[in-house]
């Protein structure tokens, strides 16, 4: 459903040097299947995932959406995305439905398809009691979970999330991603990028460790965790920094000595 | 979940353009309904008003008609217009592009063109609304005889300013957005109000020369201009005048779109 073959994204910095922000990522994620996207600042996970969603053009490589290339057809592939981002940018005087209903004429959807879509969404994604209230009024987790209801309003079959947890509490955090987990029962393609390594350990079906705008590591969880720990001594490991302090006992990032 | 393509066949991709583009204007006009707009649209609508209203009490016998419609066409679709033009057209498109809302549009079919489009109607529907309202209140505050044909002639002049304009601006919010509103003035002043005011070619493709050439006409002021004046107008037709306005507003946007199709935002944590 989503895939990345051989993808480079180079930038020409305002200095006039080259900035090599993906160099040669390959990466697919299946229908039903959640794929956790994993990397530092800096590492190229944004840059990625713009790509895919037609808001940045590859240097070189591949990329599509539900088998549309995002280059020769953006359009088909905007049509099969849903793209949540950490900064939910939902305007604050619009409530949830004005916001789901805006976007939706965004689609082309008709009027009666995108109230049942509306009514749909606020069951499923738990908007009942605020879906009226102004978004400025709303807490941090409910703003990502409106952010959420606008990426799924034309029904995508594949949907990218950008670090969507990193303004939320521990609550919040977790009930959004309980909602991934619905979503991937629903046979979509999710690929996640966050570097809260915790929260997403036992929830992945697979992982992707990218540094330096290249992949260092993937699998499995079962193969990413055969020689560490935790995920977060597997992903230091992946990029070459192993001298990171042991954790407290218990807490992730712990590690066993022999 | 359900296949997109399948849903959306039977419906073509103009129309969709279409819908997408009232979708944002819609978007646009919600958000332009906060309590900071409509105060400021209060006082785009009294301000003229008071201003001729200042300048009739000095006058007891009432003021001479030529001299009140000249005070209102500078008061309503120059200031007024352009005033608010600068408060809707460049910080929308400004803080879409900007603050992250541009992202969830532009991941959307037709989401850029619709983004623009969409803004600059509201920006024009928003500022004709209020500027036609304030010709109309400040045509009868003046007490010139005759008031309807004049406000008729006014709400012209003000859709013309406004679609004009409101493309001019759009440039400037899609090539600088971060310093929109300051690159904006700055058109104002060097194209609107230096280049449209020079008699060479430059000032054909100025909205203020196409305003100023109407106003002269549909007022039959021509004769009247003493001769430096008149090379301050354009003697062509009021149809040339109206075609002029809109070419120039329909180069602007398509220019100011394709500027923004192309345009790419990379991550800032990564370059």
């Amino acid at each position: 459903m989503i895939e990345v073959i051989d993808l480079v994204k180079h930038y020409r910095a305002s200095d006039g040097s080259v900035v090599r922000a993906v160099d040669g990522v390959s990466l697919a994620v299946a229908p039903g299947e959640m794929v956790g996207l994993l990397g530092a600042n800096g590492a190229g996970k944004t840059t990625t995932l713009r790509v895919l969603a037609t808001l940045l053009k590859p240097t070189s490589g591949t990329a599509r959406v539900g088998g549309c290339d995002v280059q020769n057809d953006p359009l088909g592939a905007r049509r099969q995305l849903g793209y949540v981002s950490a900064t939910t940018g939902v305007p604050d005087r619009l409530s949830a439905r004005e916001i789901m209903r805006s976007y939706g004429r965004l689609h082309g959807l008709s009027e009666g398809l995108l109230v049942q879509r509306i009514d749909d969404l606020v069951r499923a994604l738990g908007l009942t009691d605020f879906a009226d209230r102004p978004t400025g009024r709303l807490s941090s987790g409910q703003r990502q979970r409106v952010s959420l209801a606008r990426a799924l309003i034309h029904d995508p079959p594949a949907i990218v999330l950008d670090e969507p947890t990193n303004a939320l509490d521990v609550v919040g955090a977790r009930d959004l991603l309980h909602l991934l987990d619905s979503l991937r029962g629903e046979g979509r393609a999710i690929l996640l990028s966050t570097h809260r390594l915790h929260e997403i350990e036992h929830r992945c079906d697979r992982f992707v460790i990218i540094h330096g705008g290249r992949v260092v590591a993937e699998g499995t969880p079962a193969e990413i965790l055969r020689a560490h720990a935790s995920l977060e001594a597997a992903f230091f490991a992946a990029i070459g920094q192993t001298d990171v302090p042991v954790g407290v006992p218990g807490m992730p990032g712990e590690r066993h000595h022999a | 979940m359900s296949d997109p393509h399948s849903k959306q066949a039977d419906r073509s991709w103009r129309s969709t353009d279409i819908s997408s583009t009232l979708a944002v204007t819609g978007f646009q006009l919600r958000r332009m309904l906060s309590r900071q707009r409509l105060l400021l649209a209060g006082l785009g609508v009294i301000f003229p008003a008071a201003v001729m209203l200042a300048v009739r009490r000095t006058v007891p016998a009432g003021l001479d008609r030529d001299l009140a419609v000249t005070m209102i066409y500078a008061l309503v679709p120059e200031a007024v217009c352009m005033l608010g033009l600068l408060v809707t057209m460049c910080p929308a498109v400004a803080d879409e592009l900007e603050r992250g809302t541009w992202i969830h549009v532009s991941v959307r079919p037709g989401g850029r063109r619709a983004l623009l489009v969409g803004t600059y109607l509201a920006a024009v529907i928003w500022t004709s609304t209020v500027a036609i309202l304030a010709a109309a209140l400040a045509v009868f505050v003046a007490g010139v005889r005759q008031p309807w044909p004049l406000i008729g002639m006014l709400m012209v002049l003000v859709v013309l300013s406004s679609l004009g304009r409101g493309a001019l601006f759009a440039l400037p919010a899609v090539i600088l957005p971060r310093r929109a509103l300051v690159a904006s003035v700055g058109v104002a002043l060097v194209v609107e109000y230096l280049a449209g005011f020079i008699p060479a070619v430059v000032n054909q493709a100025t909205v203020s020369l196409r305003l100023r050439s109407l106003l002269v006409s549909w007022m039959n002021w021509r004769r009247q201009l003493p001769v430096e004046m008149q090379l301050l107008i354009d003697p062509q037709p009021a149809w040339v005048q109206v075609t002029a306005v809109f070419t120039l507003a329909a180069v602007l946007l398509v220019a100011a779109v394709k500027i923004l199709e192309y345009r790419q935002f990379p991550p800032s944590t990564e370059i």
